[in-house]
């Protein structure tokens, strides 16, 4: 088990990669109540194309990592549901486009909760009657998302940027692609993505580590793998050009919601490269668009937006993009506005002061995010399937300088890259 | 054995006409402070304090300028700041945030526990005010927005069903408002008259201030007399009706709307409330019900009928109300109503196991001891029993919970009344 210590976060990471592939992850939080354990596999909805461990080339329907997901809790004799109410933990899972994760919290019971993750997880059992019924409840919450005009928005903005890479589907995929979804198709996924060399488990709380080490060691030595099978994700070639510039879709909305993106043109980076991309970008974002701009302060007081303004960027090998939105009276009002705006910031170039003034406010809202066991657990994981430390954010946000901001800026807000996405009400005007 | 529970240990003093509350710990890397105004939830002023809470967070008399405001608290390594309402039981709080990172992290030593505390002081203190009132410019604006955010309700199914079911169940009683008011008494105000509200409101309404922290006590009461200076007498706590209606046979409500989801509502009147002796067994007459995916509604609802993909039910312990919530197919409102019915006469009749008993002990045990790694859930855990007259310590709380038993629950139970059956439901035929 080697440990580092982070001084400036006073933060000690202990990591460890077992015998069977599995990477083990572990930072104790001084003074904590609860931990947060969450383990998780570098398999999510892009993954519907793949060889299988025999070599074989398949197509597997939309949807089937988040049913997979749902149908991991079904055990033949065993209650996965009770067995952790037993133990007194909060337990969930989800399903993003490239990872699916299956977590607990607990105050009490450490030991049997983190046995019962690690073996639920690792015991698929699936039958024909049980994947027939999930189809019901599968079938209800994608309906729920249809209703949602915020993910609804967002959803489409991403199918106008992406023409190819499967980001453009649901991640629940639709009633009619679950509808193919057979227990054997789901061994087949299972036995491609779960074996413990794509996954990580990453425990963060209250808790000793040494102590927690041997026990997942202990857990591990006890199952038999196969030899880690080579995975073979194979991916629709995405072209550098949006898919479409607009999409519109209606439903009852207080007010229309409006979602504006750009997409990266270059993709392909990871480790350190792709960590100072995106806080690059998110420094950019904060000072062109964040709350003390004088753009925001401008497009509010002409009520053009509404708090609920916001704006994020999403960095991975194979995609990146920033998205700007969110009410609207007149979001094409606000478009033009956007973009004129961009304009005049690319002559103009980016204030001294403004960038020192992010750059603290990321700073002391990174300090702040270190507050959660969650964010510290999810985040972990996430940059860990990419090739980045979350532990080295402070000292990545530290040395970035207001010419990268720059030049990022050049590079990133491209026209051309530029889509937009809105939801309104079938009965408001064009 | 279970594991010790850390108490939550605010010390208070009265301080200037306010409460103070601190708590002193290095669990976490920033330090929280709360202001809270109570008033009561009526309909004369639910939209006032809903405004003056958005008025509020525009200006102050030092920075004039919500851009300037912003650019400040950015300065201040991204001090999370906001002023919003809440909704508890028949009363309205207004409640400021601020949160800031603790010094001891960063690399420059800026004073920035007294520099938060003076910027809340501002605020609540000293707004900004042109010809002795609030400016009419931000007065406008806020109301513009405020009526948006009212019409936004429409956007969230969810959260759009729950409030139609408490207008529906609470016709008449303060507890049918929505905390952020009614878009139609807008008109009604001005600069002026929300100034003389919010004067009126700071002179005479109960003030509970919490710190968080990392603290110095002494050096914290301190800093608020100096920056928080108010001429008040301690206000008297709101004393709010515990008005119950007497149920004969449950309403329904259909109503209609462009939705895929059907959403079914339904709403029970609890007859206990916060201060109640019962209010533990109700706790976990909730949770066998439908607080957590072992309880009835969940596993009946959804894992044997498959009708839906959330059956919940929650509390709101102040009123006294219980809500049972799902999204289901419309085809199947009958269905679902008489599963949900049958789950409720199940918990009335006493029929809980003692494995349902013990899971749901431990699941609701875990919950509370997880606020311990929250401020923001410790504090509002300890208003609790600020505003209810009756202060329960954690542990006390949990040794009454694990106390309960399937009588009590058959106890509790046995007061509820089903009040209204609410449907949201498509515009198609059926």
């Amino acid at each position: 088990m080697q440990a580092t210590t982070f001084d400036q976060v006073q933060e000690t990471l202990y990591q460890e990669k077992l015998a069977n592939g599995l990477t083990v992850y572990l930072v104790p939080k001084r003074g904590f109540s609860k931990t947060y354990a969450v383990f998780t596999t570098k398999y999510g909805s892009v993954d519907s194309h793949f060889k299988t461990n025999k070599g074989e080339e398949i197509h597997v329907p939309d949807g089937i990592a988040h049913f997979l997901e749902h149908k991991m809790f079904e055990k033949k004799d065993r209650d996965v549901f009770k067995e952790f109410s037993e133990y007194g933990a909060s337990y969930n899972a989800f399903t993003s486009f490239t990872r699916t994760a299956y977590l607990f919290s607990c105050t009490d019971n450490l030991d049997k909760n983190l046995n019962l993750l690690l073996d639920f997880v690792q015991e698929p059992y699936f039958s024909d009657q049980s994947v027939e019924k999930e189809k019901g409840i599968i079938g209800q919450e994608i309906t729920m998302y249809d209703d949602n005009p915020d993910w609804k928005v967002y959803m489409n903005l991403l199918k106008a940027m992406y023409k190819e890479y499967p980001i453009n589907i649901e991640i629940a995929g639709t009633i009619e692609s679950i509808s193919h979804i057979t227990k054997e198709t789901l061994y087949q996924c299972y036995e491609t993505f779960y074996h413990p060399a794509n996954m990580v488990l990453l425990v963060v709380g209250s808790f000793e580590p040494e102590a927690v080490m041997k026990l997942v060691r202990d857990n591990q030595a006890k199952k038999t793998f196969q030899p880690a099978p080579q995975i073979e994700r194979i991916f629709p070639q995405e072209p550098t050009a949006l898919a479409q510039q607009k999409v519109e879709h209606h439903l009852p909305v207080g007010l229309p919601k409006i979602l504006i993106g750009f997409k990266e043109a270059k993709t392909g980076l990871t480790g350190e490269a792709l960590l100072r991309r995106e806080f690059t970008t998110k420094l950019l974002l904060d000072i062109l668009f964040g709350s003390s701009s004088p753009l925001y302060q401008k497009l509010y007081d002409s009520g053009l937006i509404t708090d609920s303004f916001d704006f994020d960027y999403s960095n991975e090998k194979e995609f990146g993009y920033s998205i700007l939105g969110g009410d609207s009276p007149e979001p094409e009002k606000l478009v033009e506005s956007i973009q004129q705006a961009l304009t005049e910031y690319g002559s103009r170039g980016i204030d001294q002061d403004a960038f020192e003034r992010s750059k603290r406010k990321k700073i002391g809202h990174f300090l702040r995010a270190l507050n959660s066991v969650e964010f510290i657990a999810n985040q972990f994981t996430s940059y860990a399937f990419q090739g980045t430390d979350l532990f080295t954010v402070l000292p990545v946000l530290e040395s970035i300088t207001r010419e990268e901001v720059e030049m990022r800026m050049k590079e990133h807000f491209r026209t051309e890259q530029m889509a937009v996405s809105i939801v309104r009400s079938a009965s408001s005007q064009e | 054995m279970a594991a010790l529970t850390k108490e939550i240990a605010f010390e208070t003093t009265p301080l200037n006409g306010l409460h103070l509350h601190t708590m002193k710990t290095d669990q976490f890397k920033t330090t929280t402070m709360v202001v809270v105004i109570e008033q009561a939830l009526s309909e004369a002023y639910v939209t006032k304090t809903a405004l003056l809470a958005s008025v509020l967070k525009r200006a102050t008399a030092r920075f004039p300028d919500t851009r300037l405001l912003r650019e400040h608290l950015d300065f201040l390594y991204g001090a999370i700041f906001d002023v919003d309402v809440a909704k508890k039981g028949e009363r309205q709080i207004l409640q400021l945030y601020m949160e800031v990172s603790n010094e001891k992290f960063l690399s420059d030593q800026t004073q920035l526990l007294e520099q938060a505390i003076q910027f809340v002081g501002d605020v609540l203190t000293r707004p900004y005010l042109e010809n002795g009132s609030f400016a009419d410019k931000y007065v406008t604006a806020e109301k513009e927005s405020l009526r948006k955010r009212i019409e936004s309700l429409i956007d969230d199914k969810m959260k759009y069903a729950n409030q139609r079911v408490t207008e529906e169940m609470c016709k008449g009683e303060p507890f049918a408002l929505m905390a952020s008011g009614r878009a139609e008494d807008l008109p009604g105000i001005d600069g002026k008259s929300l100034y003389a509200y919010y004067q009126e409101l700071i002179a005479k309404n109960p003030i509970d201030v919490f710190v968080v922290g990392d603290i110095d006590p002494a050096q914290v009461t301190q800093y608020i007399q100096k920056h928080i200076a108010l001429s008040r007498t301690e206000g008297k706590r709101i004393a709010v009706g515990t008005q119950t209606k007497a149920v004969t046979a449950p309403k329904e409500v259909v109503e209609r709307l462009e939705v895929s989801q059907a959403k079914l509502n339904i709403g029970c009147r609890t007859n206990i409330s916060y201060q109640d002796d019962d209010y533990p067994a109700l706790i976990v007459c909730n949770g066998v019900l439908g607080g957590f995916p072992h309880s009835k509604l969940f596993v009946n609802v959804r894992e044997k009928a498959s009708l839906a993909y959330y059956a919940v039910s929650r509390l709101e312990s102040h009123k006294g109300i219980l809500m049972m919530m799902s999204g289901i197919d419309e085809k199947n409102y009958e269905k679902a109503v008489s599963i949900i019915k049958e789950q409720v006469e199940l918990v009335r009749k006493g029929e809980v196991s003692q494995q349902e008993l013990a899971q749901t002990k431990a699941t609701i045990s875990n919950q509370y001891r997880e606020l311990l790694d929250s401020p923001r859930l410790m504090i509002d855990f300890t208003y609790n029993g600020v505003i209810s007259g009756r202060k329960r310590q954690l542990e006390e709380l949990l040794e009454q919970i694990n106390a309960v038993t399937v009588e009590d629950i058959k106890r509790a139970a046995g007061k509820l009344a089903l009040d209204t059956i609410y449907l949201l439901r498509g515009k198609g035929e059926a």
